[in-house]
């Protein structure tokens, strides 16, 4: 019979300790939790949280032109969808091509971040297999499958290969080669908030989704009941899923559930006996997700891990209509739960040890369509973390002109920087080796050579 | 948005466990409040057995398969029947059963609102958003016209219109008019469902193609193309050139062959451009809806340029927008992937979700030519899918995960739900926290999920899609077994709130079998898995709950195993 972890046999593991010690090993075989005996040698934690802005941010309305003359171009290109100048927030410095960017109005705490050093941009990022321009489009270069298309791009900035359809994403490859790190518990390394993913889905492992309320594990009912009932509870739905099943999905099924249940148990008695989170948090999806996350990296020492991965979706960006009304909605809300998470991880004393960073479907067109924007490709994002190298934008923004050589139609611009340099600069932070970068962004050789002395992209310290 | 009352699963879950905890002692005093149903009568007598005749075992299990298919579930008493009728004739019986209206009971519901029938909700943007959820819930669990209420549902996860946008939550007919067309379309003509699709204002909300306009070379705008591509990708054809088995074409280079790129979608978004709300003021450009009429054309909004369509076909200058668009809907229709590409896709809401080729090839050529030589036939095509061999035979290595939704409703029409007023109230708000799905409220156009979803591990390796394992995670496969536990042993059956009626469930027939465990797994067996129930888990099952000593306690314990079980949440 089963039985749930009380507190007090709880088992911590921590990665200040290095290798998990033999007793702790010892402990957790003769708990039957652990397959691996022994945890490889990691000195800190580290987490990345990706924030996935489902549907296509219109991201040239979040990072804006402010010299005079690039916001004249971008005011004329974007026609009624442009911000007010004088609404902008200011980027401290230059960016590399000698421009100055501002924020959309409604992300005044980014704006903090950024110009304390704690926040990068890294601009026109998109799913690219070689560089081009609208010209290298035109003859022919070869481009990601089903550009512009939500489904593919959508998938593509988790698997990071665009040139084929692929289920696996590449936290998920990530995970594959590094879970060993982390106790094994049934808690896997790739904890979403966002249910099941691409970006957490490995061949080997797959992702541990929780909720944003509560403790984020729901238990199933009677189970945990401490009486006779819970004793009989236990007993009949242990005995149900111990039935082997030959149909394939059968099994699985009962693989989820059983798994599920004995996750619930490890997590939330992990959640329980971590310390509490003092940071506040406001009210919404994105902040509550976010705070979930908090408290999961408050347990990590609880929950024996020592690299974790987070995925957070937020839903509604594909703003072909009324994009000015629902980015100034929703833009405040991405910003407000990034700074509150940043107040959390500075309380934590995490700040260095997680990044968050924010991916899309694609950027949208320069172009109006009356109301809104279409799908594009390029787009600009946010990186965060003490580790980063903040402050600055990475890449290179493009210069907004009529007729401009990255331009392959209504203002769609093709991306300068592919999204392989982006991931390789937030894997190789996270632990992946020179030589495992291969497997994790099969890509990365058509624009960066692994152990190369140079960072692929430089956002990270 | 209104603050609906959250369900008390707390409460529930007391229940349930006191439910089951009496069942395990002895004495238990006055029961513990879990039923306010009297004890069934020891020795209650079977119901009858009509006269016609009496259907086999591998008949009923037959007909329980197919009602598990082309239904939102079914008691035993159905299932008899349609054993007795055939499957056929049961079929033909469905199609002829005219439409049950999903707004003509959000309109009642929204006039005893008005009339102070439901003093406790006090804020009108509640009832409004309850309404269309309410007339959904009832009409599930009840209309006579299941097939078409479950071939409905299928298609409304196909042509996705959601909640997620405001307008289409607190204007509630959007919602309700465009599932009606679902309804009254799914045993039409597929050119008819897509252009009611493309024309319905929901739609237009939704994909934006509402209020999108010709392009504009001062202002430096263009038209939508949202809609444009959608159309395309989710509606009709798909992004690749299909055999008529639903295979991809490759070209030389042995890569698959793009039906269309983004000159195409360009060219589909001039086409619908002009189009905004119908009704008694129709203006171009007013937001304000109105969902009771298709969108109206208006010419002077719409780009009357050549446009180059599918497969090189053009459109000539100076047409109607009317015109515009049924050439585009003929473009569409005509087009060789739609038969392949929508039989894979009903195959797999309906029946299994890896068909064979041969059976998409067969179901493929049912909509190519209904065998009088009509193209679209969706009558022909759903009976070519519910009547094909692969569908009437066990599938011993996948099959099709249940969804959530369809889980729930089956558990409760097959218990003959009833309450002091006749309406089975749901407003699903709890089902859709805990569960990650409610009807027309998926969070984008792509469906709760994907029709290609390979989870990681044996499925993906064996090259299997699985698209409702996308929605089964660690949390909502907890939260699913809860459900079935809160309904069956909690009477936690409905989230109705304060205002509704309470909804029970009728467990007597199976209290009468349960002295007798062989024939009450029998009988679940029947009803929920068609006999494909295993020996094992039957034996789980019986050895977990003979020693319950309340009948109808023992066979609730029964039931809620079975339906938490893995032979019942995948149907093979």
């Amino acid at each position: 019979m089963r039985h749930t972890l009380s507190r007090r046999q709880l088992l911590t593991h921590s990665c200040r300790l290095g290798v998990a010690s033999a007793t702790l090993a010892s402990t957790a075989l003769s708990l039957g939790l652990a397959r691996q005996a022994s945890a490889a040698a990691l000195s800190d934690y580290r987490a990345l949280v990706c924030v996935l802005l489902a549907g296509g941010n219109d991201s040239f309305n979040m990072v804006v032109p402010n010299d005079a003359d690039q916001y004249g171009e971008y005011q004329s290109l974007r026609s009624d969808l442009a911000l007010p100048q004088a609404d902008l927030l200011p980027l401290n410095g230059l960016a590399a091509n000698g421009r100055s960017y501002a924020l959309h109005p409604g992300m005044a705490g980014t704006q903090a971040l950024y110009n304390r050093g704690d926040l990068a941009v890294v601009a026109n990022v998109g799913t690219l297999l070689e560089p081009v321009d609208a010209a290298a489009v035109e003859a022919g270069a070869r481009v990601p499958l089903g550009l512009y298309s939500h489904a593919d791009q959508i998938a593509q900035w988790q698997t990071g290969v665009p040139n084929d359809r692929i289920a696996d994403g590449w936290a998920g490859r990530i995970a594959d080669r590094m879970s060993n790190v982390n106790l094994a518990n049934g808690i896997a390394m790739n904890i979403s908030l966002g249910g099941t993913n691409v970006f957490q889905s490995g061949l080997l492992t797959s992702e541990y989704a929780i909720d944003s309320a509560g403790n984020g594990a729901p238990t199933l009912s009677g189970y945990d009941d401490p009486g006779e009932f819970g004793d009989y509870k236990r007993r009949i739905v242990d005995d149900l899923l111990a039935v082997p099943q030959r149909n394939l999905f059968r099994n699985t099924y009962r693989g989820r559930l059983r798994d599920a249940i004995d996750a619930q148990s490890v997590f939330v008695s992990a959640l329980d006996a971590a310390p509490a989170l003092g940071t506040t948090f406001s009210e919404g999806p994105f902040s509550a997700a976010l705070r979930q996350i908090a408290r999961v990296i408050a347990a990590r020492d609880e929950l024996g891990a020592c690299r974790q991965t987070f995925f957070v979706l937020v839903g509604g960006w594909d703003h072909h209509d009324e994009v000015l009304d629902n980015q100034a909605r929703m833009l405040p809300m991405i910003s407000q739960g990034l700074t509150e998470f940043h107040g959390a991880l500075t309380e934590l004393g995490l700040l260095d040890a997680v990044t968050t960073f924010t991916t899309s479907d694609f950027g949208r067109t320069l172009t109006s369509n009356g109301r809104g924007s279409d799908h594009g490709w390029g787009g600009h994002h946010l990186v965060m973390g003490g580790a980063v190298n903040g402050g600055q934008i990475y890449g290179t923004y493009p210069e907004l002109q009529p007729n401009s050589p990255l331009d392959t139609g209504r203002g769609v611009y093709a991306p300068t920087t592919p999204t392989d340099l982006y991931f390789a600069d937030l894997a190789r932070w996270f632990g992946v080796s020179a030589g495992d970068l291969d497997q994790v962004l099969p890509n990365i050789r058509n624009f960066y050579t692994p152990g190369s002395s140079d960072p692929p992209l430089g956002v990270m310290a | 948005m209104p603050q609906h009352r959250s369900p008390t699963p707390a409460n529930a879950w007391r229940l349930g466990i006191a439910a089951l905890l009496c069942a395990t002692l002895t004495a238990c005093g006055g029961g513990g409040g879990s039923s306010d149903r009297p004890a069934p009568p020891p020795t209650a007598t079977p119901p009858p057995v009509p006269a016609p005749a009496t259907p086999t075992q591998a008949e009923l299990q037959g007909a329980s398969r197919l009602a598990a298919q082309s239904t939102f579930g079914m008691g035993y008493d159905a299932i008899v029947r349609i054993a007795e009728m055939g499957p056929e004739a049961w079929l033909e019986t469905q199609f002829d059963t005219p439409t049950t209206s999903h707004l003509a009971l959000m309109d009642e519901l929204l006039a005893n609102y008005d009339n102070g029938e439901y003093p406790e909700i006090t804020e009108d943007v509640e009832m409004l958003i309850l309404s269309r959820r309410l007339a959904w819930w009832h009409r599930t669990f009840t209309a006579p016209d299941a097939v078409r209420q479950r071939v409905a549902f299928a298609l409304s996860e196909i042509f996705v219109v959601a909640d997620g946008i405001d307008a289409l939550a607190v204007f509630p007919a959007g919602l309700a008019t465009f599932y009606d067309l679902l309804l009254d379309n799914a045993f039409g003509n597929f050119r008819d469902l897509l252009k009611s699709v493309a024309l319905h204002p929901a739609m237009g909300l939704y994909l934006s193609h509402l209020n999108n306009r010709k392009a504009d070379p001062v202002a430096n705008t263009f038209p939508d193309e949202n809609f444009a591509r959608e159309v395309m990708q989710l509606f009709s054809i798909g992004l690749f050139e299909l055999n008529l088995d639903g295979s991809l074409q490759r070209d030389g280079s042995l890569e698959p062959i793009p039906t269309y790129g983004n000159d195409e979608i360009r060219e589909f978004a001039k086409i619908f451009t002009g189009l905004s709300y119908g009704g008694p003021a129709a203006t171009f450009g007013q937001q304000n809806p109105y969902f009771r009429a298709p969108m109206t054309m208006f010419d002077a909004f719409h780009d009357t340029g050549p446009k180059t369509l599918l497969n090189g076909q053009t459109v000539p200058t100076n047409q109607t927008g009317d015109q515009d668009i049924d050439a585009a809907i003929d473009n569409l229709f005509n087009h060789p992937n739609v038969g392949p590409f929508m039989s894979r896709l009903l195959i797999q809401r309906l029946v299994t979700s890896n068909p064979s080729p041969g059976y998409i090839e067969r179901v493929a050529g049912t909509f190519n030519n209904n065998g009088t030589g009509t193209r679209g036939d969706l009558r022909a095509v759903i009976k070519a899918i519910l009547l094909d061999t692969e569908a009437v035979t066990a599938d011993a290595t996948a099959g099709k995960l249940r969804e959530p939704i369809v889980r729930y409703t089956h558990l409760v029409r097959a218990f003959d739900p009833r309450s002091a007023d006749g309406f089975i109230f749901n407003n699903g708000f709890f089902l859709q926290q805990v569960l990650r799905q409610h009807p027309q409220s998926s969070p984008s156009v792509f469906n709760f999920f994907s029709p290609d979803h390979a989870p990681a591990g044996a499925i993906a390796d064996a090259n299997l899609n699985a698209p409702e394992f996308q929605i089964t995670t660690a949390t909502t496969i907890v939260n699913m077994s809860n459900v079935v536990d809160f309904a069956i042993n909690g009477d936690f059956v409905t989230d109705a709130g304060d205002a509704f009626e309470t909804v029970t469930l009728d467990f007597t027939p199976y209290a009468a079998l349960a002295s007798d465990m062989d024939a009450l797994l029998d009988r679940i067996d029947l009803v929920f898995t068609y006999g494909q129930l295993s020996a094992q888990t039957r034996t789980a099952i019986i050895d977990a709950t003979r020693e319950i000593p309340d009948p109808n306690q023992r066979a609730r314990a029964a039931i809620y195993l079975l339906l938490i079980s893995p032979d019942y949440a995948v149907r093979a």
